[in-house]
């Protein structure tokens, strides 16, 4: 299969298709912050003063990264995965020490440009997660795996906390999905969603009155939930066996416990741990505050953006609230990017973009699932799920069903330590594919 | 059944149902969500009002009676207005705790646009302004324009421009106007309204978060509004106002072949630039207190309809008299002083020398005949008939009815039909059918008993008698833009019941009320005035002094009436600034040359210098 003497130091079986979305989203993320940028009178695209400037610069420097790790053996970060790990782990020490930028202790300055170093734990916990539980005799049935794949978590997580960078440390939950699909079981998943759901539910109802007054707030959910365990214990009395009651009224009190537990710790949390600014953003999402001009404005104003870009978009460069000089959009480049591109492609563009978004968190799932190498296929699967809450995360927000987070839409928003720490992660998979029909690690 | 290896599919469904989701919800968002494309309009496009100049007025001479000037409105910002003492601010700003409340309690995203607080700043105020309310970042100034009146005259006949009442503002369908909006509210200004204001024009601005302009996306200019010329002489208006001076009345004086109106003085005056701009706001209440018994805000010339109109009605009775064949022009009745009293005077051996000496006898005659024409054999029934006949000569010189003219608030005077004695009056106990006749209402001969006329209706007649029995209605607009006036209304001769032919002695007889009779105070060298004297009896204070007149007699120039409030005689007060008023006009249209006489110049000192405000005082 070769052909040329050229290209003989990459690696044959790149995986064109992902190098291709790769540089799909590059590109037109740079050209979404330079119509952002737009203005009749504009510096040159390679003017450092502006992001779209910058943003060229990171493009080079990530086509530059990316081709030296495609050159580097797979072998290298397999081998390196927990040194590079504990360096990131420093480094986010390292960080909590620099003078806080907008409250938040999250940036090295060097010179003109500032590196964040959490974008980077993001692919350096990947190494090492890939690295723990491809490891021989590494089950997550085991409890001690699971308290070391936790642990590996938790020690980043817990660091970007103090920054704080809530949005980052939601990335991390994504790996819950990876456990799943390595054999952790699926209840957990289940039990997360359901305590999503009261949770959600909890805020939703803090202000409603049942029985004059009698239940009020989280204690209609509580009072909810005893009546469907009571209902259940009856059912599970009618039909199940007598030897398989016991486990199954044991789940029905699990789901009773975190039902209550979890209500009114929400409750709690929601009232004395949240700040207003957290708990307004909770609100708006749920609809309990229209609040355009105060508390709301940021969402409002996103998703003005975006309902105005309507079917067929405004046309690039054309947008008037998704653009600096308008000003109307907060993070107009980094975590509000997405305004942009549906309001000046419009219905059609943005769903074309969610549709390249899957496709290529299939593609990567596709590829993963082809491995014999379990480390490159947990590999993998961290990527896409990466990837993954990302995307639910950054799009949820800018249309309004997730609360605002600050949180970078990958390969496409403004900012070199997002874009070059997600080169590194993908083009680390695409490197590790490329070696799959090697040897078997 | 769980197998590992099939967990991808759970974890590809979760991607695609998440995928399918975020499509769904910009399905929704990008096609349906009508709220937010609302409030994407909202925060980043407006619609920016360009108010058009208002048209300027002119003179009959092209002099300005109106024009605009730049001056500065006062916005308030809701959102920004922030630890400011509301109280203070209020005090700085002259506006009362509610109306600031008002302003800053706005709700949605009205808080983060300027509203007008208030208009029409000079840059003096502005500046005064902005140097106390530098701190707060809530208020800022807009240039804008106010009216302005150069001339300090007119008040009364050019009117005001003031905000929008809101009444207007729902029935103004065509949706032109917007709360906050300079319009016309009297006179000039209310009556030509739709002419002055011109056409808005629009700028659609894309703005940016701070709601500051950044781009303009379609501009549409306003036209201004046209410009009037009306009939009013500036300077004559001027000199009647100064003639005026402490005095009560007004003075009516019309061109009479066209029914121009020259002048229309009504006194006091007033300062119109005390209501332009802001100053409605201020000044309102100064000028139309209810409690000023000078009734300064009045235009006397049109609002006060009740002046009976003494003896000037005696012109009429005679002319009606004549048409009607009830007397002709020799026709003479003894002066016994027998009902009414008289002074001592010749022998009113015909009509010229009955109203050269104002015989009220002579007029109770004329008056008789007209009503009692012997058809009926009951004195009630004949007084009827002659009553309505009477009624609709008299209303064919204008009076009784409202003029259909450019003026607002025109009044109709009374002239009494059968169904006024019938049912009106007296007011508390009316006669009732056929229970009233000519001997109940006689006083109506000589100008008394319930005949009210307005001074416009007055110098009507005057005018009516200058052109020996028609006239044009009484009118201000001369031309619009570049276009001369071609209403019918003012087109149109009305001709009065009675022919030209019995004009002839009646103005002898005026001519020789100014030359030898009542109104020698009148004469004005080298021209031939005509008029004649009233005096409208007051029960309890001095009478008021009225004289109409026209002048030259032979293709007369200017026809005339005043009235002087409590100046007691007309040929006192009210002949002598008519003189001066007729004057100053054939003067000014090149009719009389040369300089004036010592007589002429001794007449104006005195009316200048003259105080006639106490309702009792001897002021002869």
């Amino acid at each position: 299969m070769r052909t040329s003497g050229r290209l003989d130091i990459f690696p044959k079986r790149i995986d064109n298709l992902m190098l291709l979305i790769y540089a799909a989203f590059v590109l037109l993320g740079l050209l979404t912050i330079y119509s952002s940028a737009y203005t009749a009178d504009l510096p040159s695209l390679f003017s450092l003063e502006k992001e779209y400037g910058k943003q060229v610069l990171y493009i080079g420097i990530s086509i530059v990264v990316g081709m030296i790790i495609l050159l580097i053996d797979g072998k290298f970060f397999i081998n390196y995965s927990y040194h590079i790990y504990g360096f990131i782990i420093l480094l986010l020490i390292a960080v909590l020490f620099t003078p806080a930028v907008k409250g938040a202790h999250s940036w090295f300055k060097l010179g003109g440009f500032s590196l964040q170093p959490s974008e980077f734990a993001k692919f350096a916990t990947t190494l090492a997660f890939a690295k723990l539980l491809s490891s021989p005799n590494r089950k997550l049935t085991d409890n001690k795996t699971r308290f070391y794949a936790v642990s590996l978590l938790m020690m980043p997580a817990v660091l970007i906390t103090l920054q704080p960078d809530p949005g980052t440390v939601l990335v991390f939950v994504s790996f819950l999905l990876v456990m799943y699909r390595e054999g952790m079981s699926g209840i957990i998943l289940l039990l997360g969603l359901l305590v999503a759901v009261i949770t959600v539910m909890t805020i939703f109802i803090r202000d409603s009155v049942l029985l004059w007054g009698l239940l009020q707030g989280p204690w209609i959910l509580v009072a909810f939930a005893c009546m469907l365990f009571a209902v259940s214990i009856f059912v599970i009395r009618k039909t199940v066996r007598k030897r398989q009651r016991k486990t199954q009224v044991v789940r029905a009190i699990y789901v009773l416990v975190i039902t209550v537990v979890v209500s009114l710790s929400t409750k709690l949390v929601h009232e004395h741990v949240f700040s207003d600014r957290h708990r307004d953003r909770f609100d708006v999402i749920l609809g309990l505050i229209d609040d355009k001009t105060g508390v709301g404005y940021n969402q409002a104003q996103s998703m003005a953006a975006i309902a105005s870009g309507g079917i067929v978009g405004k046309g690039y460069r054309n947008a008037t609230l998704s653009n600096d000089q308008f000003n109307q959009v907060p993070e107009q480049s980094t975590d509000f990017i997405f305004c942009g591109w549906g309001e000046e492609w419009g219905l059609i563009g943005s769903v074309l973009f969610i549709v390249l978004y899957i496709t290529m968190l299939i593609r990567i799932i596709m590829i993963a699932e082809r491995q014999r190498s379990q480390y490159t296929r947990i590999f993998g699967y961290c990527t896409a799920c990466i990837l993954f809450f990302h995307f639910l995360i950054n799009i949820g927000m800018v249309i309004g069903v997730v609360p605002v987070v600050g949180i970078p839409l990958p390969f496409f928003s403004y900012g070199g330590s997002s874009i070059i720490g997600f080169t590194i992660l993908l083009f680390i998979f695409l490197r590790l594919d490329s070696e799959r029909m090697d040897v078997l690690r | 059944m769980d197998s590992v290896q099939n967990r991808k599919f759970v974890i590809l469904a979760i991607f695609i149902l998440v995928g399918m989701i975020y499509v769904t919800r910009l399905i929704y968002v990008q096609i349906f969500d009508e709220d937010h494309k609302k409030w994407a309009l909202t925060v980043s496009q407006r619609s920016l009002r360009i108010l058009p100049d208002r048209g300027v007025v002119f003179d009959r001479n092209g002099k300005v009676l109106v024009k605009n000037e730049n001056s500065y409105d006062l916005c308030i910002t809701p959102a920004d207005f922030g630890e400011e003492d509301s109280a203070e601010i209020g005090q700085l700003l002259n506006m009362s705790i509610e109306e600031l409340r008002a302003i800053l309690n706005v709700t949605g995203i009205e808080r983060i646009v300027p509203q007008k607080a208030i208009s029409g700043l000079e840059i003096e105020e502005m500046e005064s302004l902005q140097h106390q309310l530098i701190e707060s970042e809530a208020f800022h100034f807009i240039e804008s324009s106010k009216r302005v009146y150069p001339g300090r005259i007119a008040a009364h006949v050019l009117g005001f421009t003031g905000i929008i009442q809101p009444k207007q503002l729902e029935r103004d369908t065509a949706n032109y106007y917007r709360e906050q909006d300079f319009v016309g509210r009297s006179g000039i200004e209310q009556v030509y309204e739709e002419e002055l204001r011109g056409l808005i024009g629009y700028r659609q601005i894309i703005k940016d978060n701070k709601g500051q302009e950044k781009q303009l996306v379609e501009y549409d200019t306003a036209i201004a509004g046209n410009n009037l010329t009306l009939t009013i002489d500036a300077d004559l208006q001027e000199y009647g106002e100064q003639l005026m001076v402490n005095k009560i009345g007004s003075i009516v004086a019309i061109q009479p072949q066209t029914g121009e109106i020259l002048s229309m003085v009504s006194a006091p005056g007033y300062d119109p630039n005390l209501f332009s701009g802001d100053g409605l706001r201020k000044n309102y209440d100064s000028i139309f207190n209810p409690k000023d018994t000078l009734q300064t805000s009045k235009n006397k010339a049109i609002y006060n309809d009740t002046y009976r109109p003494g003896s000037i009605f005696k012109l009429v009775q005679a002319l009606i008299a004549m048409q009607e064949g009830v007397i002709d022009s020799t026709t003479g009745f003894p002066c016994n002083k027998i009902p009414m009293n008289c002074h001592n005077h010749p022998h009113p051996s015909n009509v010229k020398i009955a109203i050269q000496h104002s015989c009220n006898p002579y007029f109770y005659n004329v008056y008789r005949r007209l009503l009692l024409r012997g058809e009926r054999k009951s004195h009630f029934l004949d007084s009827r008939i002659g009553l309505t006949r009477w009624e609709n000569a008299v209303r064919s010189f204008g009076l009784g009815t409202a003029f259909e003219t450019d003026i607002p608030g025109v009044k109709t005077g009374n002239v009494p039909d059968t169904t006024f004695y019938d049912e009106e009056f007296p007011r508390n106990k009316p006669y009732g059918r056929n229970r009233w006749a000519f001997s109940m209402i006689y006083s109506n001969a000589i100008g008394e008993g319930e005949i009210g006329v307005a001074p416009i209706q007055m110098a009507n007649l005057a005018a009516i008698i200058a052109n020996r029995g028609w006239y044009r209605t009484p009118h201000f607009v001369k031309a619009v833009g570049d276009s001369l006036i071609k209403d019918e209304r003012y087109i149109r001769k009305n001709y009065s019941a009675v022919e030209s032919k019995y004009f002839e002695p009646v103005i002898s007889a005026m001519e020789s009320v100014v030359v030898n009779g009542t109104a020698r105070n009148a004469q004005i060298d080298s021209v031939r005035v005509c008029g004649k004297t009233g005096t409208v009896e007051n029960k309890s204070f001095n009478d008021h002094s009225v004289f109409i007149a026209f002048a030259p007699r032979e293709d007369p120039e200017i026809a005339i009436a005043v009235y002087v409030e409590y100046g007691t005689w007309g040929g006192t007060w009210a002949a002598p600034i008519a003189s001066l008023m007729m004057e100053k006009y054939l003067r000014q249209i090149g009719s009389i040359q040369g300089a004036r006489s010592e007589k002429s110049l001794a007449k104006e000192k005195r009316a200048f210098e003259s105080v006639i405000l106490d309702k009792n005082a001897d002021i002869r």
